[in-house]
């Protein structure tokens, strides 16, 4: 395991979406699997997706995979974005504008609030009712019939919240120019950039593995 | 900087192949994102990206040459390459953009997807000022106007608006409405007050 952070730190926002202890030892990635009671093939797909490596289908349909293992993992990267990563990008626009006090900064100030209370409605969903559901029907607890919700209706309401994030990184980098506090404006840039990837790999593991398992118990129960 | 994402997809049932080709890929200096599939079916289900490149086992489209052809007219931007270690009728092969062999050497096979995939360069329209047309189109969008009503008060088609739409959107970076409001306000194509009247 060691070896493989060496190679891509970001495994560690991972292992901690794992709720895995980062002093690995010389555990290998089994051993730390079975440690944490997790699902070795789910740790595998996810690593890889960090790696730039994307599962196709049989893959994720192929193993029996762990849904609750992946909704723990997707809750946790929730509370990364609520409590963490939007916070500090928040922080560091404020900063900005207490420096510069333009009106440009004022405007991506608004933007930003404005975008971060719609992803924290979008995030408040999936918690509140769309994982429960999940959950619960992983636990094959839910009487599919008599049930209001269903994977279908989180697709269609499963909103895009990564083209406001890309828009507020292309207005910084190519269209609104400031003359100091550089070293402010590179934090936030960077803060968005690495919000950028983790959304986009959150927004695969939802889409491309989470939804087709959940349809494929659906199916089952219904039979 | 100036060379954006390449996103290729796989299909490849050989193991050993794609592993292969892939290190091959991703070894190389660009930025390639390889996805493997299975099938050409799940070009158009599932994932929602868009791929510049697609490199597939010919054997894959043998049997169904109308429909891969259905599903290359939906993606007119990508690139089909085969990829071929066995003989393939020289008929089903001129159906694909090019093809490459297993037996070319490694810097020949990228420098040879990397000429196709700047025939469509996603960044074609970068660095380019807006039109008039493209600014009067956005002040509307700003306005809150939709595109039929933008179309009635240039007196162009909703067609055309649609294009600029487009334009814009390449040549600004932005998607969202919000986004290009801030964008025309930073660039001083409106004012704030012209809003809010």
């Amino acid at each position: 395991m060691l070896d493989l952070i060496n190679e891509n730190p970001s495994l560690l926002l991972l292992m901690e979406y794992f709720e895995i202890d980062h002093a690995v030892n010389d555990m290998t990635v089994q051993e730390l699997c079975r440690k944490n009671k997790i699902d070795l093939d789910v740790f595998l797909i996810f690593s890889n997706l960090y790696n730039d490596f994307h599962p196709n289908l049989q893959e994720v349909m192929g193993t029996d995979l762990d849904v609750q293992v992946i909704i723990k993992f997707l809750k946790n990267s929730h509370n990364y974005y609520k409590n963490d990563k939007y916070p500090e990008i928040k922080q560091y626009i404020n900063q900005l504008y207490n420096h510069q006090n333009s009106s440009d900064v004022k405007r991506v100030e608004v933007f930003f609030n404005d975008y971060f209370n719609e992803v924290l409605e979008h995030l408040d969903y999936e918690d509140k009712v769309a994982f429960p559901y999940f959950k619960q029907l992983s636990e094959q607890k839910v009487d599919i019939k008599k049930c209001v919700f269903s994977s279908n209706e989180y697709r269609v309401h499963h909103t895009d919240i990564e083209t406001k994030l890309s828009d507020l990184k292309n207005l910084l980098l190519k269209h609104i120019s400031l003359n100091k506090d550089y070293i402010l404006r590179r934090k936030l840039l960077s803060a968005l950039f690495e919000l950028e990837r983790n959304l986009n790999i959150h927004s695969i593991i939802e889409e491309v593995i989470l939804l087709p398992l959940i349809e494929e118990i659906e199916n089952k129960l219904k039979r | 900087m100036s060379r954006c994402r390449i996103n290729i997809a796989v299909i490849e049932p050989s193991q050993i192949i794609y592993e292969g080709f892939s290190n091959m890929l991703l070894k190389s200096e660009d930025h390639y994102c390889l996805y493997r599939l299975s099938d050409l079916s799940e070009l158009t289900n599932g994932l929602n990206l868009k791929f510049s490149v697609v490199i597939l086992n010919p054997a894959i489209i043998q049997n169904k040459v109308n429909s891969f052809l259905k599903i290359k007219k939906n993606f007119p931007d990508t690139v089909w390459i085969g990829l071929v270690y066995c003989f393939y009728d020289s008929e089903l092969l001129m159906k694909l953009d090019d093809t490459i062999s297993i037996t070319d050497a490694p810097e020949q096979i990228i420098q040879r997807i990397n000429n196709l995939h700047s025939r469509y360069s996603c960044d074609a329209n970068h660095n380019k000022d807006l039109s008039e047309r493209e600014i009067e189109v956005l002040m509307l969008l700003t306005r809150g106007l939709s595109s039929k009503e933008i179309a009635d008060k240039l007196s162009i088609s909703v067609h055309t608006v649609v294009s600029h739409r487009k334009n814009l959107v390449e040549k600004t970076g932005i998607k969202s409405l919000p986004g290009l409001t801030l964008y025309a306000i930073s660039k001083n194509f409106i004012k704030l007050e012209d809003h809010l009247t």
